[in-house]
This record gives structure tokens, sequence and C-alpha cells, in this order.
């Protein structure tokens, strides 16, 4: 089966600017560059994915996708050709499982090209002081890819489900806008260094690797302490594992693309490296997939 | 590859208590000059007490798997496409994804869970991804669910509706209701999902949103229904007659058709305007239970082909066509032809009652 690459990449790196900058906005600014990037027409886009949780004044419905789609002016109206965007929720690890959706959809010959967008930011006046993800945004644009080497390999994803509650993101309707609360519990990254071993064992498995072959480890940037312990767990040196948290905090679901990115940009990324993306998310949810760039 | 999915199973929960279009008027603050009830055709609808919508979603999801051939650890995926994330009063919840809460309901310890949000046209969404997944060889069988506690955003129009022309009276025709379906491989062609098209309309994406309410408590939602109905006419017919030609139907083919649940006066409409593009007569195809359970938003394609099975409306070997349009707009359509389901499902709800 042929594999699906990551076409293009836009981000809207998280920072201080003078205006806050909404969810909506640094969806925006990823998806644009992440189009510019591309060599496809943005009406080349079949299906539009949004993985972002957070979003401005809690909207609901509709997917927030839609936004995306129609300020990105993608196959707005219904004449012509189409597109089908919708929003994917799965915490942090949305982008994963948005990303394997698309690997699908394109493997059973839906669509040729897709494209997925996720963004942060928690438009409350007073946010909650539990909120710690500064506004972010991260895009990228998929397609089948025209190497049989090159391309995503696998994808698994391993959710403990008893722990649940260790970490929940709710909006209390009982004042006026709605107020985001984000609660977490102590023993939240244990549980995520848990679930990484059987996640990154499972998606080696099914890619027919093994640790050794895996160049650079791309995970979410959840704490430095956190990737400290991180290549311990899995087994592998800390240097095969990307670190970025000296400069980018955890964003929350755009923080494994906006890792990639950097990884990209700094060169770390060469023909033939081998690496594996992982995210952490609610559910407890760890969501890991091989790359072969 | 495989070439064609099917409904396995299907599960539909709905709660007991029954509340009408007269009492939730009556709770009106400023009871609006229209007879609602007369314009809409919904007379009642049910409504969850002491329970949320993963509750729904759950019981339904439970309720598919009693009379699957799968258990609950055969799944590979679960899809929940609730819009309604109220699982406590007064919140919305982001966080675990619903079908986390399903998975640890039901026991599914193998599947992929996610939660994945397009309005009314959630629960076609899911299936359209799981589609995908089967169709890829990534998954042998999934479940898509859906559990929508809508009453909270009715509750808000009765506190803060003031006019006969007021943005959320749609909120008023909404009902409660859990869904839950497992589709997998049609090892027969004849039977299965022959055509499956979803598409987004973006520039009309203002005709309905939902959000928290900027004058109080509680969640909002607004709904300008007769652009969005205007809307809706102007390009679904299109869409209806290519998923006909895509599955080599002819209107004389098609035994059923089930339209979102909106309101009996909008599938009316609808009719309408789908036999002007056609322009031939048809027959009664068009199932309709809105004025028994409103608007139950996600779930209502799959309510409707529970109740009308059960009425022994629908058989085996029938051709249906599923037609959804959803804010944003995403209008949708699907055909499909049951196999022996509706047999089963009607010989397994008598022997639940027996039981």
């Amino acid at each position: 089966m042929r594999r699906c690459r990551i076409e293009s990449l836009g981000v809207s790196q998280p920072g201080r600017t003078l205006l806050r900058k909404g969810a909506l906005t640094h969806a925006l600014t990823a998806g644009r560059r992440c189009l510019k990037a591309s060599h496809y027409h943005p009406n080349d886009v079949r299906v539009l994915i949004n993985t972002g949780v957070h979003r401005d004044g809690h909207v609901c419905e509709p997917a927030i996708a839609a936004y995306i789609q129609h300020h990105l002016k993608i196959n707005v109206e219904f004449q012509g050709r189409r597109t089908l965007a919708f929003d994917l929720l799965n915490g942090a690890c949305g982008m994963l499982n948005g990303m394997h959706l698309l690997t699908s959809l394109m493997q059973a010959q839906e669509i040729y090209a897709g494209m997925i967008i996720s963004s942060e930011a928690n438009s409350d006046r007073r946010p909650d002081p539990g909120y710690r993800f500064p506004a972010s945004g991260a895009a990228a644009l998929l397609d089948l890819s025209p190497k049989n080497d090159v391309g995503f390999g696998a994808f698994a994803f391993h959710t403990n489900e008893r722990q649940a509650e260790l970490v929940t993101s709710t909006v209390s309707l009982a004042t006026k806008g709605g107020h985001l609360l984000w609660r977490e519990q102590a023993g939240l990254e244990a549980a995520y260094l848990a679930g990484a071993s059987p996640a990154v064992a499972s998606v080696l498995a099914k890619d027919d690797l093994r640790l050794d072959d895996i160049d650079l480890v791309i995970p979410a940037q959840i704490s430095a302490q956190f990737l400290e312990q991180l290549p311990h767990t899995l087994g592998i040196a800390p240097e095969r594992v990307l670190d970025l948290t000296a400069t980018l905090p955890d964003t929350h679901s755009t923080s494994v693309l906006l890792a990639l990115k950097q990884a990209q940009d700094a060169g770390r990324l060469p023909p033939k490296t081998k690496a594996v993306l992982i995210a952490f998310g609610s559910g407890v949810t760890v969501a890991a997939a091989t790359y072969h760039f | 590859m495989v070439s064609k999915i099917k409904l396995e199973s299907l599960g539909v929960y709905l709660p007991e208590k029954v509340i009408t279009m007269e009492e939730l008027l009556a709770a009106c603050r400023h009871r609006p000059s229209l007879d609602l009830e007369r314009i809409t055709g919904v007379h009642e609808r049910r409504v969850a007490e002491g329970e949320y919508a993963a509750d729904l979603a759950s019981k339904a999801a439970l309720r598919a798997l009693a009379m699957s051939r799968y258990q609950a650890a055969e799944l590979d995926v679960i899809v929940c496409t609730s819009i309604s994330k109220h699982n406590a009063p007064d919140e919305f919840s982001f966080e675990p994804a619903t079908a986390v809460l399903v998975r640890k309901a039901v026991g599914a310890s193998n599947a992929i869970v996610f939660d994945v949000v397009n309005a009314c046209a959630g629960m076609l969404t899911g299936i359209y991804i799981l589609q995908g997944l089967i169709r890829s060889g990534a998954a042998r069988r999934g479940m898509v669910v859906s559990g929508e506690q809508n009453l909270p955003l009715a509750w808000t129009a009765t506190r803060e509706v003031r006019h006969s022309l007021d943005g959320q009276l749609a909120a008023l025709t909404l009902g409660d209701c859990g869904a839950a379906v497992i589709l997998d491989e049609s090892s027969d062609p004849r039977y299965g999902f022959h055509w499956l098209d979803l598409v987004t309309g973006a520039k009309h994406d203002h005709y309905c949103y939902s959000r928290p309410s900027a004058r109080g408590h509680g969640g909002i939602l607004i709904t300008k229904a007769r652009g969005l109905q205007i809307k809706g006419n102007q390009h679904f017919p299109f869409y209806f007659k290519q998923a006909l030609d895509g599955s080599g139907w002819s209107v004389d083919d098609v035994q059923h058709i089930i339209p979102h649940q909106v309101s009996v006066r909008a599938i009316k409409t609808g009719t309408k305007a789908l036999k002007r593009f056609l322009g031939v007569e048809m027959p009664d195809y068009f199932l309709c239970c809105a004025e028994k359970y409103g608007n139950t938003t996600t779930t209502s394609h799959f309510l409707a082909l529970h109740e009308f099975m059960l009425r022994g409306r629908i058989h085996r070997n029938e051709n249906v066509v599923l037609v959804s349009g959803a804010s944003g707009i995403v209008i949708s359509h699907a055909t499909f032809t049951l196999d022996d389901l509706p047999d089963r499902y009607r010989m397994h709800l008598a022997h639940e009652v027996q039981s």
C-alpha cells in the first residue's frame, strides 16, 4: 500500500504579541503558510480536519473547520470542486488521529490530498490559572507519497481509560460566556510515560522496525523534566529524543508539529531519517507514528 | 481492498420522560406568539433526567453491542460524534473525548477512540471516516456513536427567547437521544453502503451556531432557520441526484428516504424542492418522526431507522437514502441496501421485551 507523506507544513509560533491572537487567527496563519509552501492549490484539499481543542468563544457548532475552510477560501461554495470540513477532538493526540485518518482515506482512494489544522487559545478574559498552554497554530498538507520509501509508516494509539480523570478540560456554563477549566492531577506525566513504551513498541512492530532503526524521536514538548525521563523509559539514547523545551513550551495539540517544523528548519531531518512522532493527551492516550524522511 | 461496508448492528436509547411543546412554551419567560407546534410539527420529545450525553451514548452503544455478533473487545475503532458534550450540569466537556468514556463503559479495550464534531452531520461523517479506515485495512470493524443531550439548549431558550423571531426559537424543537451503529465489511456486494458523500459549503457557516450564552448561564443555539432552509433546499437536490446516479439507482429504485429530522415542515419543504429539481412525482418515500421525538441532531437518522423498523415499514432488501443538512453548511447523502438487519432488529427487541 502506498505511503502518505507530509507535503507541506505551516506553523504559527507561540509568543507574546501586542494584540492577543485567538485560535482562529493562529489556525489561519498556520494554514496560509502551509498552503503557500505547498504545490497544491487550496481547492485541491478534499478533506480539512481541525484538531484544535480550545477555540474562540468556546463555540461548539458548527465545526471550527468550516470557519477555517471559509477564511482560507477552500471550495467555499457548493458548485464545482468540493471539500469536507470537520473537527476531530482527542486532546493533544488529535493531530496524530487526524493524520491517521487522512492516510487511511488516501489509501482507500477516497481522496488524494487532505489538510489538518490545529490551534489552541483560551479566549477567556480572565483565564483559568491552571490553563498553561500558550496560543499557537500548526497545519500540515498530506498527500500520497510519490516515493515508496518516504512518508508515514504506521500509527499506534494506547489508551488507558481507567486514568481518564487525570486530565480534563471543561467549559463551565454557570457564568456568562463560559469559563474554560483545565484540571490536571498528580501522576499525569507518569501515566504518559507508562503509555509511551507500549505505544512505541506497537508502532515499531507494525512498521517492522526496531528501536535501533530510529534516528530521532519527536515528542510533544510536555516539559523538560518529562523529556529527561522519556529516553530512559523508551530505552533510547537521550540525544535521539528531540528536546526543545528551552525555547518551545508545551502547546497542547500543536506541539508535535511545532517540534517537527523546528527540527526540519534546523536540518535535523535529512533524507533517509526514520523518526517516531509521539503525542500525549487526555484519555489517557499516547499516540505514536513512524515517519520515513 | 474492502469494497463496501454495511450496518451490522444498531442501538438506540431514548430517555423515558416526555416533554411536550406546550409544556416547553409554558416555561418560557416571554412566550412567543407563534404557534410553534403548528409551524414545526414537533409535538413532543424525550428529555434525559439524571443522565448526561456520555450516558446516552454509552447506553446506545451497549444496545448496539447486545445485538451485534461482535464483542466490545473486538471493536477496532469507536468514533463519538456528539455535539452536546454535557457530562455534568451547566458544563461542556472538551476532554477527555466522549469516545473514551464510551470505551470505558462498554469495555472496548482494543479500540482506537476519538470524537468527531460536524454538527448534525456528525454520525454520517463518522461513518465516512470508518469507511475509510475499514477500506484501507486500518480497521476491520468499528462503532459510530452519539449521545445528544440537547435540552439544556432548550432550557436556555425558555429563559432567553424574547420575541417570535428570536434566533433561539429552533432550540425549542430539540430532543434527547442516544444512537450507535456498528459497521463492518459487507461480504455480499448487494448490501451495504453504495454511496456516501459529504460536502461543506463553508460560505454559509453563519446560519447556525452554538456557544455559551452571553446573557446568562447555559449554552445557546442560534439558528437562522429560514436562510438555512433556503440554502439547503437550493443545493441538496443536486447532490441527491448525484447519490442516486453514483449508486446506479433511479428514483423508482428507492424505497425510503430518511431526512435529517429538523421539523415536519422542513421535511415537507425539502420534499417539494426535490420534486421540483427531479421533475417527477414521488410517492411517500420520506420518513418523518420529528413530531414524536423533535430534532435529536446527530442521532436523528438512526432514531428514524429504529422507529420505522419497529413500525414494520422498513424491510430487508430495501434501498434507503439518508439525507442530511447541517450547520456549516454540510450537505450529506448516503445510499444503502439493507440486509436482514430489520428482521434481526425487530426480533432482538421483541426478545428483550419478553425477557
